[in-house]
C-alpha cells in the first residue's frame, strides 16, 4: 500500500502541473488517474521512504537536482567549445568507472548523472555495477570522475539508504 | 516589466537557437557514433532547454508545463544516449580513439540477450 502511495503522490503532483487547475473536480480526477496508475504498474524492487526521513530525502534529492543542473550547464558549455575550435581537441575512448554501490536503482542514477556530465556518457554496465563510459576526453574525465563520484554517492546514499 | 520579459525571451530563444546549431555542427564535425551522441545528446539538449524557458515566458502556457517537459527531457536524453550507443557497440560499430576498457566484455556482432 505504502509502495502504491509512494508512487501515485508524485504522480499527482505531475498531473497537476500538466493540466494546471486546481477545481476540486479535477483535483478527484487526479487523485483517480494517479491511484489507477499505480496500482497497474509492474512489480518493481524500489526501496520504501520511511516518513521520518522524508525531509532528509527532499533535501538531498534538491541539492542533487542543483548538481546536475549545474553539470548540464557546464556539460552544454564545454562540448559547444569542443566542437567550434578549429583544431577539435578530442580523444575519445572508453572507460571504466566502477559505481561503488550494488543497487541496480543507485547504479542506474550514478550512470544517469554521469550521462550528462561533461564529456562523458554511458555505454554499458556490468553485473558488478561497473560503468564502462565513454569520453570525448580520457585523460580530463578520469581525472574529475573521481571527485564527482564520490559527492553524488554520498547524496545518493542519503536518499536511498 | 511586460518588455524586460519579452527581452529575456529573445534573448533565450537567440540562445536556444544558437546551441541546436552548434549541436548540428557538432553532429558534422565529429568523427564516429559515440562522439557524435556527445553533441546532439548534450549541446542540443541544452539549447532545447533554452528554447523551452523561452516558450514558458512567451506563450501562456501553463507555467509548470515547460518546466516539467525541461525536466523530462533532461531524465530522458541520457537514457537515449546510452540506448544509442549501447545497441552501437554492440552490433560493432568502430570506435575512434585508442583506449577501450569494454574490450572483449561484451558479445560484440549480435545482440545480447
Amino acid at each position: 500500500m505504502s509502495h502504491t502511495l509512494q508512487f501515485s503522490v508524485p504522480l499527482f503532483l505531475v498531473y497537476l502541473a500538466l493540466t494546471g487547475n486546481v477545481e476540486p473536480a479535477n483535483l478527484v480526477v487526479g487523485a483517480l488517474v494517479a491511484v489507477g496508475i499505480s496500482l497497474l504498474r509492474p512489480k518493481m524492487d524500489l526501496p520504501l521512504i520511511h516518513w521520518r526521513r522524508l525531509p532528509q530525502f527532499l533535501w538531498a534529492g534538491i541539492r542533487y537536482l542543483f548538481i546536475v543542473a549545474g553539470d548540464v550547464i557546464r556539460g552544454g558549455l564545454s562540448t559547444a567549445r569542443i566542437v567550434l575550435d578549429p583544431n577539435l581537441p578530442i580523444n575519445p575512448g572508453i572507460i571504466a568507472i566502477p559505481s561503488g554501490t550494488q543497487s541496480e536503482l543507485g547504479t542506474a542514477l550514478s550512470a544517469h548523472s554521469i550521462s550528462l556530465s561533461p564529456g562523458e556518457m554511458v555505454v554499458a554496465i556490468d553485473d558488478e555495477g561497473v560503468m564502462y563510459t565513454h569520453c570525448l576526453n580520457v585523460d580530463d574525465s578520469e581525472r574529475m570522475v573521481a571527485d564527482a563520484q564520490n559527492l553524488r554517492k554520498s547524496l545518493l546514499s542519503r536518499m536511498f539508504e | 516589466m511586460e518588455t524586460v520579459l519579452q527581452l529575456l525571451a529573445f534573448l533565450l530563444l537567440v540562445l536556444g537557437t544558437l546551441f541546436s546549431l552548434i549541436g548540428v555542427i557538432g553532429f558534422i564535425r565529429l568523427p564516429d557514433v559515440y562522439t557524435r551522441l556527445h553533441a546532439t545528446g548534450k549541446v542540443s539538449v541544452f539549447g532545447l532547454v533554452f528554447l523551452l524557458l523561452a516558450a514558458d515566458i512567451l506563450t501562456p502556457l501553463a507555467t509548470w508545463k515547460a518546466l516539467l517537459l525541461i525536466f523530462f527531457v533532461l531524465a530522458a536524453s541520457p537514457a537515449v544516449a546510452h540506448a544509442i550507443s549501447s545497441s552501437a557497440y554492440r552490433t560493432g560499430v568502430p570506435l575512434v580513439g585508442k583506449r577501450d576498457d569494454l574490450k572483449g566484455k561484451l558479445e560484440v556482432g549480435q545482440e545480447k540477450d
